[in-house]
């Protein structure tokens, strides 16, 4: 049972922290943390795994206990074998370039006997159905099988409390299934799971208590069943997920183009990376004033499909036409816009505003539509802050803002909304939907259903044998 | 087909052997005798890939020779103290990088058997997975770069140093990160425990082991009493 009383944490930076929180964690249970991005949600998770204050430095107050034993008389490295941490993105978080090496990295780290090593190691690996990828280079996995790994590599240690943060933003839809059978099965072997996630409908069934949290402070707790009955209104209110996952899409989605002539026009498209097909004969088209949702299981070649259409790698074989003329990759450079899901290697610069009129002339009427269009993505306060200092989900609105203010007519988004909050993928999805009604063309890659529902027009589902709108 | 590493002890005995050999060695041309002993050493473990492409490069260096000594051939670029500097330390280099694409968790075991302290285990481990990670976060910048058309030539040559600072501000951003990741990730794995780190690669040396330790030695000594010593 982990308990916290009047705990407060203030990070030595002076940005950020909680306070005044007093939460009970019975054992077994499955407790999800939710609310909006900046909240204070991670800073409790590295409460609970002792990394706040061992290793983001701050002043905490008040105390936490762990089965009755107080967590400040409690060394880091015993919390860690109690306390599985899973985190956010996994590929910087890798000791080893095998997988193998990489899932028995904690067990080695406790000096557990050789043979104790490779029975939890190849126990964990079958748990995750990993043993295809027991041969390839952790480096060339797609983030959902990176994620699978990282979660397995916590497992084979066997602690009793898992604490997760955000562990689907990086997953597809079977991906999270897969997580939400795995959750299940550790909470059935008695095991305690504190989940901070945005995204709620995946949790059906596993959660059993849900606590939201907003500018450092507990605001509300709510059981599972009180949960499914919050209305619409509410759940806006309180910018939160959908809880329910909608059985179909509830979208239209329209084939009928009329006599418009489609902006993008994509022919029989393949893709080769060292000797690999990546995808093989996609074809479909996307239409100005349109957005197109672009989905597939995770490392069925989305994202390749994306840098070859913008012009950043090569197609194998295959014709894309933009508004009818067949254009080279150096071309369609010039004319797509790709806005990666790493958000990381993006900018370049010193500031916020000047990320977004990079190399662009500036004139009133450009300055305005950035000013306003920074209000819209609620960045405009971040407007003379580096980009490096913005949160994760700042910076994926920022790419955003790039993207648009680029002037390219066809903008291609890769998982924008992979970390927000429901209040911020609802104004994203407004923004792009605004964007395609003054004449873009606009495809976004997502394994985000309630973003294909709220915005998009079209939606192309891609597999291993192609792809099918 | 997978590889079948042989010992870490091996390894550093073949790559001791190696340095020995072509440091104390009369003929510089017999060293191909190492070198072959190497490509065998190489077959053993089923490393096919470095066999291949060190056996071509091998083979260009042996053609390059042969023209030097016997056609009066001149290379600007890569004169004959290069060619020849690569064909007498071949087999070191052959040995040697075999042992550094050994999979880090293999060394890593053999570290903590000879009881080296986990700092610096976790060290050479990172180090390992530096260079990967780096690579593709280079890659990413430069695509993010090419996304936004920082990369035309124009750009290059009309602003080098605003060029270099689109590259290395993201860069050393992400290394920060990465570096701050990875310990998080280490301390929230129990990097920080006392005592004795194991591994999963645990293994003790088989009769392919000692067979590889025993050539290596015979190798060398045959070497060097048939080729001549310079002491």
């Amino acid at each position: 049972m982990i308990r916290l009383n009047d705990v407060s944490f203030q990070y030595a930076s002076g940005l950020g922290g909680v306070s005044e929180i007093n939460l009970t964690v019975h054992e077994g249970e499955c407790l999800v943390l939710t609310g909006p991005s900046g909240g204070g949600k991670t800073t409790l998770t590295r409460l609970l795994n002792g990394l706040a204050p061992s290793y983001n430095a701050g002043k905490l107050t008040g105390t936490i206990f762990l089965n009755g034993k107080s967590l400040a008389q409690t060394p880091q490295f015993a919390l860690a074998r109690q306390v599985g941490s899973i985190f956010q993105d996994p590929k910087s978080q890798f000791f080893s370039s095998d997988l193998a090496g990489e899932v028995a990295f904690a067990c080695e780290n406790y000096g557990l006997p050789g043979e104790e090593i490779q029975k939890r190691t190849n126990h964990a690996i079958s748990a995750f159905s990993l043993d295809d990828l027991r041969f390839q280079n952790l480096d060339v996995l797609s983030s959902g099988e990176k994620q699978k790994v990282a979660i397995a590599s916590v497992y084979a240690l066997r602690p009793n409390i898992y604490v997760c943060d955000e562990p689907t933003s990086n997953l597809d839809r079977e991906g999270s299934r897969q997580l939400a059978l795995i959750l299940k099965k550790l909470k059935a072997e008695g095991c305690t799971l504190v989940i901070a996630e945005h995204r709620l409908s995946w949790l059906r069934g596993i959660a059993d208590r849900f606590v939201y949290i907003r500018d450092g402070k507990i605001l509300w707790e709510r059981s599972a069943a009180e949960m499914e009955h919050l209305s619409a209104g509410q759940r806006k209110a309180d910018g939160l997920r959908e809880i329910i996952e909608s059985r179909n899409m509830n979208v239209s989605f329209s084939m009928n183009h009329g006599d418009k002539r489609p902006i993008l026009c994509v022919t029989k498209l393949s893709c080769k990376r060292k000797k690999t097909d990546v995808f093989c004969d996609i074809s479909f088209s996307a239409y100005a004033g349109q957005v197109t949702a672009i989905t597939g299981h995770n490392g069925v070649g989305k994202t390749s499909l994306a840098l070859v259409l913008s012009g950043l790698w090569k197609e194998k074989s295959g014709q894309i036409l933009i508004n009818g003329v067949k254009m080279r990759p150096g071309e369609r450079r010039k004319q797509i816009w790709y806005g990666s899901n790493d958000t990381g290697t993006q900018f370049f610069t010193n500031s916020v505003t000047e990320e977004l009129l990079l190399h662009l002339e500036r004139s009133e009427e450009r300055l305005e539509r950035t000013r306003s269009l920074l209000k819209r993505l609620d960045l405009y306060r971040y407007k003379d802050a580096h980009p490096a200092s913005l949160s994760g989900g700042q910076k994926q609105r920022l790419s955003i803002a790039c993207g648009i203010l680029s002037e390219r007519k066809i903008l291609i988004f890769d998982e924008p909304t992979s970390g927000l909050d429901g209040g911020n993928m609802g104004i994203v999805a407004d923004v792009l939907q605004e964007e395609a009604h003054m004449g873009k063309a606009i495809l976004v890659i997502t394994h985000d259903e309630e973003l294909i529902r709220c915005c998009c027009d079209c939606l192309i589902k891609i597999d291993e044998y192609g792809n099918r709108a | 087909m997978q590889r079948e590493n042989l010992a870490v002890p091996v390894k550093l005995w073949a790559l001791g052997c190696t340095i020995i050999g072509i440091s104390l060695t009369d003929d510089t041309i017999l060293t191909c005798v190492l070198v072959m002993a190497g490509f065998l050493y190489l077959a053993v473990q089923r490393n096919w890939r470095l066999l291949q492409s060190f056996g071509v490069f091998y083979g260009i260096l042996a053609v390059l020779l042969y023209l030097i000594r016997n056609h009066g051939l001149h290379m600007v670029l890569f004169s004959e103290f290069y060619v020849l500097m690569f064909w007498n330390l071949f087999a070191v280099f052959l040995v040697g990088w075999d042992l550094i694409t050994t999979p880090p968790g293999e060394l890593s075991a053999f570290m903590s058997r000879i009881h080296m302290p986990t700092s610096a285990i976790l060290g050479l481990l990172v180090m390992f997975r530096f260079f990967p990670t780096m690579k593709a976060e280079l890659k990413n910048v430069w695509c993010s770069m090419r996304n936004r058309g920082l990369t035309a030539p124009a750009q290059f040559f009309l602003h080098p140093a605003e060029s270099c600072e689109y590259v290395l501000v993201p860069l050393l951003l992400r290394c920060l990160q990465i570096a701050d990741q990875l310990s998080v990730s280490a301390v929230a794995r129990g990097a920080e425990a006392p005592g004795r780190r194991s591994s999963y690669y645990e293994k003790s040396m088989t009769l392919k082991d000692w067979c590889c330790f025993i050539l290596w030695s015979a190798v060398t000594v045959l070497f060097l009493w048939k080729g001549g010593m310079r002491i």
